[in-house]
């Protein structure tokens, strides 16, 4: 007999441990399936939370083995096979707090998503006889996004989050935002891009772990970089965030290639990068990362420009690519 | 063996990072990897410029995959980011865009095929390095060394396609193929705060100093790292790091290439080892 182990963390509100539980393996099971058959058969205190088991409602999102996912939509033989081991850890998904055992609070991650003002400010031509028509090119801008069903599996891993989200989303709030901002039947893009910008919309720190772990295949990093070109389009340049990405445009059209010497003070300003940075730049030249002349040459003129550099130019200027 | 590619190097191999380049060209010219520099390549975006621009930085990759087809050749990159800048561009252009930026391009002389394809070299020497193990002189075998993949080596999967993003291996054949000791660390796949290290500085420490602090931890003697961005960060900030979170500090940040040109037996200045933030001899003494 295949004996298939789970190894889940559990918590009563008090006390936290790692209970162990061994099952039979039988082909064609979900991961859902087996901890519906652990309930059933060997432990009726178990807490987890499940609805639709079509991986549309969102309510089951855990982690096994460290990595988020919807056990209704991962078959146990996918599990087994991706750890090459008969034995999985579970866990509730992380950067949310634990009610009990793989159950999460919600409550809070609620309050948060207000923050993208979630919910159609729509255009004033738009009337309750003409409603709001949309092409299908302007719902295609969208429609992904609107697949979000709200499972907390892009926040488990985030790294940003797990860091500090006192100064961070969590992504699906970005991805509502973004699918607001991006409306052809919005008002006002803006009044969802708003209160991201103070909500570290410039802080990921592109880990791309959000992506990775959508179980729907929504880009919640590309929902940020969306929204940060929709918000420097609207004159949101200032700040280090912003101004590090100027410093890569402007390089790329004047030279092709980066100026490492000029990107801090483009980036962070010239008294900043002369004070704070101080340290750091002895440091790089002490270590002979970079030579005195070389920075020197590098900060009053450029980089040689690139062999094609009026094609590159050219290129990216042109008003032919396709906005 | 012999292997020909469109090489890719990108903006850090040409300054903060030049020991990667030298690295990188070193350990491909002692095993037969003939690396051909793509002529008039730009800057990739660097994951900032779609920010601002996302037409400017497709635009751009097109031009630079569109060079490296003239070559008629593979291209080839020592850099995670500039990989995943490279592929996803490429994946953008054969899913619906070729068309309309190749009128772009045509301004330019150029014109996007899709023939060419994007690896890295980790993959590369990943996937080769039952061919290259006898060439080891120098087997590494009192070095303990901890990967450290960098997000953008591995994530996202839908476009990072060579390996499992939950269980990597490659960083750990080739460390093993060097007869060094691999350690997995709890950091091995986390991010080390590079792409926002302006905006989010006290993260960027905070995750600099916790990589360092897991391979000393482990009992490593160095980080190694695929991606030059993550060598940077974990180097060159490490000190800062250091003063921040009062972690780590001394932990050696070596470059792939650099570890593979060690057991490779290369001389020591053809792969930039004095050119470290943080000192390097200790896990030199043990080579």
């Amino acid at each position: 007999m295949r004996t298939i182990t789970f190894d889940i963390d559990r918590f009563d509100g008090n006390r936290a441990w790692t209970q162990s539980y061994s099952f039979e393996y039988a082909p064609g099971l979900t991961v859902l399936a087996s901890l519906f058959l652990i309930k059933e058969k060997q432990d009726a205190t178990l807490n987890f939370t499940a609805s639709c088991r079509s991986a549309i409602c969102g309510a089951c999102a855990i982690r096994v083995n460290g990595n988020s996912l919807l056990p209704c939509d991962t078959r146990l033989d996918d599990a087994l096979d991706q750890w090459k081991s008969d034995k999985l850890h579970l866990s509730p998904i992380g950067n949310f707090p634990v009610v009990s055992d793989l159950m999460v609070d919600w409550s809070d991650k609620i309050e948060r998503l207000r923050r993208a003002k979630p919910g159609l400010h729509a255009r004033k031509e738009f009337t309750a006889e003409t409603g709001c028509r949309q092409s299908p090119a302007e719902l295609a801008l969208i429609i992904n996004q609107w697949d979000c069903i709200l499972c907390g599996c892009c926040a488990s891993e985030c790294n940003k989050l797990s860091d500090d989200s006192k100064d961070f989303l969590e992504p699906f709030v970005f991805t509502h935002a973004s699918r607001y901002a991006h409306d052809s039947r919005s008002a006002d893009g803006m009044l969802h891009v708003k209160d991201m910008l103070s909500n570290g919309l410039w802080k990921c720190l592109h880990c791309m772990e959000c992506v990775s772990k959508c179980p729907k295949g929504i880009k919640p990093a590309g929902d940020i970089a969306a929204m940060r070109a929709m918000a420097v389009a609207h004159g949101n340049t200032d700040g280090p965030g912003p101004r590090h990405a100027a410093a890569f445009r402007t390089d790329l059209e004047n030279t092709g290639r980066l100026n490492e010497v000029k990107l801090v003070p483009r980036t962070e300003g010239m008294v900043q990068a002369a004070t704070e940075r101080m340290g750091f730049t002895l440091r790089m030249l002490e270590r002979g990362k970079m030579s005195v002349t070389e920075v020197t040459e590098l900060y009053l003129t450029d980089n040689k420009p690139i062999e094609g550099i009026e094609g590159l130019r050219k290129i990216i200027r042109s008003e032919g690519t396709p906005k | 063996m012999t292997r020909k590619f469109a090489f890719f190097p990108g903006c850090v191999l040409d300054s903060a990072a030049r020991e990667a380049r030298m690295a990188t060209e070193a350990v491909a010219a002692r095993l037969g990897i003939e690396l051909v520099e793509i002529p008039g390549w730009s800057c990739c975006g660097a994951s900032h410029v779609q920010d601002i621009d996302p037409n400017a930085a497709l635009a751009a990759n097109a031009r630079n995959l569109a060079l490296a087809e003239q070559l008629g050749l593979d291209v080839l990159t020592a850099c995670s980011t500039c990989a995943l800048m490279l592929r996803t561009a490429r994946q953008e252009l054969l899913n619906g865009r070729k068309n309309d930026i190749n009128k772009v391009l045509a301004q330019a002389g150029l014109e996007y095929k899709g023939t060419a394809e994007v690896s890295h070299i980790l993959w590369l020497l990943a996937d080769t390095a039952a061919e290259w193990g006898p060439q080891v002189k120098n087997p590494l075998r009192k070095v303990r060394v901890a990967s450290f993949y960098g997000c953008h080596t591995v994530r996202p999967p839908q476009v990072m396609t060579h390996e499992s993003h939950l269980d990597p291996h490659s960083m750990e054949t080739v460390i093993t193929a060097c007869g060094a000791e691999p350690v997995l660390i709890p950091d091995r796949l986390k991010c080390c705060g590079f792409h926002a290290v302006f905006p989010a500085e006290p993260t960027a420490h905070r995750l600099t100093a916790s990589a360092a602090d897991d391979a000393k931890k482990g009992g490593a003697d160095c980080l190694l790292t695929p991606c030059p961005l993550c060598q940077l960060q974990l180097d060159m900030y490490q000190p800062d790091a250091r003063k921040t979170e009062g972690k780590g500090g001394d932990t050696p940040v070596l470059h792939l290439t650099q570890l593979v040109g060690l057991a490779l037996g290369i001389d020591r200045e053809k792969l930039g080892l004095s050119r470290h933030i943080v000192s390097t001899e200790s896990l030199l003494a043990k080579c």
